[in-house]
């Protein structure tokens, strides 16, 4: 399994629109990723489902643990880091 | 010729007449025999999906097209959720329990809308509607039902009008929203305010009454006249009734006109003297609103929300991401005064483990908290030093509840301990930060002289001061006649507060309910207020309440306000003052510009 940790920065979090961004490049992916908001402690959610990646409730500020299982593992998380980082395609403040 | 009055809360402004568009989402019983029999019912909802899908996908195109991206933005998130494997899965397995597609769908997706609902932050739970609308497309999908759109510019009265019905509904055929459920945050009402039409959301029994009302008059259009500013609703309404809105749209745009072309320069007095007008907000989500309205920063960012409905007390990262994000949104330009948590007391808090009280409003709360355990209120304020160097603006903080010297000392330590601290580790911090009191105790009022000297300003809380001035329960409806802030004891006591802060030479704010009341505002800068600071909403009635009088005035109304005897009297003398001044500005604008700009029924 491959692991890497992460701050959200976009100003309302991950809502419909990062959170939509976000499943679609994960859903590129063989392998089974899960996303776990560790700022609230809630339990993983499965990355290719939007319904879990909302249910994370992940807001600004927070960080979240992405980890994935399978035969790309090791490219899928890089590739989902940053494009957190990079603001999920929404302009991000300072 | 029954008309039927209801009332809602009121979301947004603005009065509408005219027929009625009921708009009811698919339900899975009514259609069901169009469902395909023959076949796996796990092959029908997924083909059904992505049918959705695609719909949804080419409706987030389209919107995108005409410029709005923020929506389009909703349609490919739900375009993703009707092929979510969560939801599909669900939908799929209760199929297969023997419950028709259509049911199965429509339950996965409540199912699915309820988990959402439970999140904590308000635009992730909006998300729920969402799920259930996108169940709603793939169900009509499935039974083979259409959606029923206007057909002329209608008003839409419904349980909640979710984003992909409203973006069906061709442009100008919507006039006003009444909705039975829904909340102030709902897509469609903020539709509504981008639209300036009307909205109403929580219309006890609307639904029905829309039914019974349309039954009444058979095949003809039902009627409706909506005032989004009263939360008022009138199904069927007669000519006198019909006349009466008409009338209320006309008077509205009037307003509307006026308070925009005030808008235009900062608030002051008719004779030219400047008053800061500022607003309330109680999260990042307000800020949008206060700067639309033209506040000249935040006069108060109360930050329980950050503390309330939560286990665990929040992280010192999370307070730094909401103000920082509040801070960047105003900019330098526009100050922000940070309250630090008013909690304990009544507004109970599982993680802090404080004993009950008998009396909690004067219990252990806010700054007082700090007497036993100073972590909270010192990670509160490491946290505004910090999003104040990361939006690189001075912050402004105030601390509630302070009723003596010792508070005061006690909030310029914490104050200090959290700086030094957070220099001490190499972290980020601002050069410097306004500290201020609220003055709503009594003795903090009594004090202010000796108070000024160790702060930079006072903001009054006119609402506890009124409550613990007269000894009269703020949620005590038998205690009305007490709990008005203009009575003449309270405005000699912030008198008495403007004197002392003048002798140091320290601004005094109000950030009371009296200060988003024009007859409030009227006498308040007439005592000697420097700020005001109210809900965004208020602050167009206080612009021009300002605008119409002039400072001398103001000021003989202050006098004859605190020799008063009660305060019924006040509140006439301010109205009179009031009334004369909207006069005038009225007769300037209509001399300044034609009338014909007021608007249609």
């Amino acid at each position: 399994m491959t692991t890497a940790e992460v701050e959200v920065r976009n100003p309302s979090g991950l809502h419909a629109r990062p959170a939509a961004e976000f499943v679609r490049a994960a859903a590129r992916f063989k392998s089974r990723i899960r996303v776990e908001n560790l700022t609230a402690g809630r339990p993983a959610g499965e990355a290719k489902s939007i319904l879990g990646v909302l249910a994370c409730g992940v807001l600004k500020g927070h960080r979240v643990r992405i980890s994935a299982e399978g035969e790309d593992e090791t490219a899928a998380v890089p590739v989902l880091v940053a494009l957190i980082e990079s603001g999920l395609g929404e302009p991000l403040g300072g | 010729m029954n008309a039927i009055r209801l009332e809602g809360t009121a979301a947004a402004p603005g009065v509408a007449v005219g027929a009625v568009w009921r708009y009811a989402p698919g339900d899975p019983g009514a259609g069901a025999e169009a469902e395909t029999a023959s076949g796996d019912p796990a092959a029908a909802i997924r083909s059904a999906a992505d049918e959705a899908a695609r719909q949804l996908e080419a409706l987030a195109e389209r919107v995108r097209d005409l410029g709005r991206p923020d929506d389009a933005g909703i349609f490919e998130a739900q375009a993703l959720m009707a092929g979510d494997p969560m939801l599909l899965d669900e939908a799929i397995r209760r199929a297969e329990e023997g419950e028709r597609p259509a049911a199965a769908v429509q339950g996965a997706a409540a199912e699915a809308a309820a988990m959402l609902a439970g999140l904590e932050d308000e635009l992730l739970a909006a998300r729920a509607a969402d799920v259930r609308d996108v169940g709603a497309r793939i169900v009509r999908i499935l039974t083979g039902t259409a959606l029923d759109l206007p057909e002329g510019p209608s008003i839409a009265v419904a349980d909640d009008l979710p984003p992909s019905v409203t973006a069906e509904i061709p442009p100008g055929f919507l006039l006003g929203v009444a909705l039975a459920g829904g909340s102030r945050t709902a897509h469609a009402v903020i539709l509504a305010r981008g639209l300036g039409i009307p909205a109403i959301v929580g219309v006890e029994g609307l639904l029905g009454a829309a039914d019974a009302a349309q039954e009444e008059v058979g095949g003809a259009d039902l009627v409706a006249a909506m005032d989004g500013e009263s939360g008022e609703v009138v199904l069927d309404p007669g000519p006198t009734e019909a006349e009466e809105f008409r009338a209320r749209a006309v008077d509205l745009a009037g307003r509307r006109a006026r308070a925009a072309s005030l808008r235009d320069r900062p608030a002051a007095t008719r004779d030219g003297e400047r008053v800061v007008l500022v607003a309330n907000i109680g999260s990042p989500g307000d800020a949008p609103r206060a700067l639309e309205a033209r506040a000249e920063g935040v006069g108060l960012f109360r930050t329980e929300f950050l503390f309330m409905k939560r286990q665990t007390p929040p992280t010192e990262a999370e307070q730094v991401a909401a103000y920082r994000e509040v801070l960047e949104a105003f900019g330098p330009e526009r100050p922000v005064v940070i309250r630090l948590a008013d909690i304990g007391g009544d507004k109970a808090i599982p993680y802090l483990g404080l004993p009950a009280e008998a009396n909690p409003f004067l219990g252990v709360r806010a700054i007082r908290l700090a007497y036993g355990s100073r972590d909270l209120l010192r990670t509160q304020l490491r946290a505004i030093w910090r999003a104040g160097a990361l939006a690189a603006v001075t912050p402004h903080v105030m601390a509630p509840m302070v009723a003596t010297v010792a508070d005061v000392e006690l909030l310029r330590s914490l104050r200090d301990e959290a700086r030094d601290g957070l220099l001490a580790e190499g972290a980020p911090c601002a050069a410097g930060m306004v500290t201020g009191i609220m003055i709503e105790i009594p003795s903090a009022a009594i004090l202010a002289p000796e108070l000024a000297l160790l702060i930079d300003f006072f903001s009054i809380g006119t609402n506890d001061l009124t409550q613990y001035l007269l000894a009269a329960d703020r949620g005590n409806a038998a205690l009305g006649a007490l709990q008005d802030a203009l009575h003449p004891a309270v405005l000699r006591t912030i008198a008495g507060v403007v004197r002392g802060a003048d002798a140091a030479g320290i601004p005094v704010a109000v950030c009371g309910e009296l200060a988003g009341d024009p007859a409030g505002a009227a006498v308040l800068v007439g005592l000697g207020v420097d700020e005001l600071s109210a809900d965004a909403g208020s602050l167009d009635g206080v612009r021009e309440a300002l605008a119409g009088a002039t400072r001398p005035e103001l000021d003989a109304l202050a006098a004859a306000a605190v020799a008063a005897g009660d305060a019924e009297t006040v509140r006439g003398l301010a109205g009179q003052l009031l009334a004369r001044g909207l006069e005038r500005l009225a007769a300037e604008a209509g001399a300044g510009r034609p009338r014909a700009a007021a608007g249609r029924g």
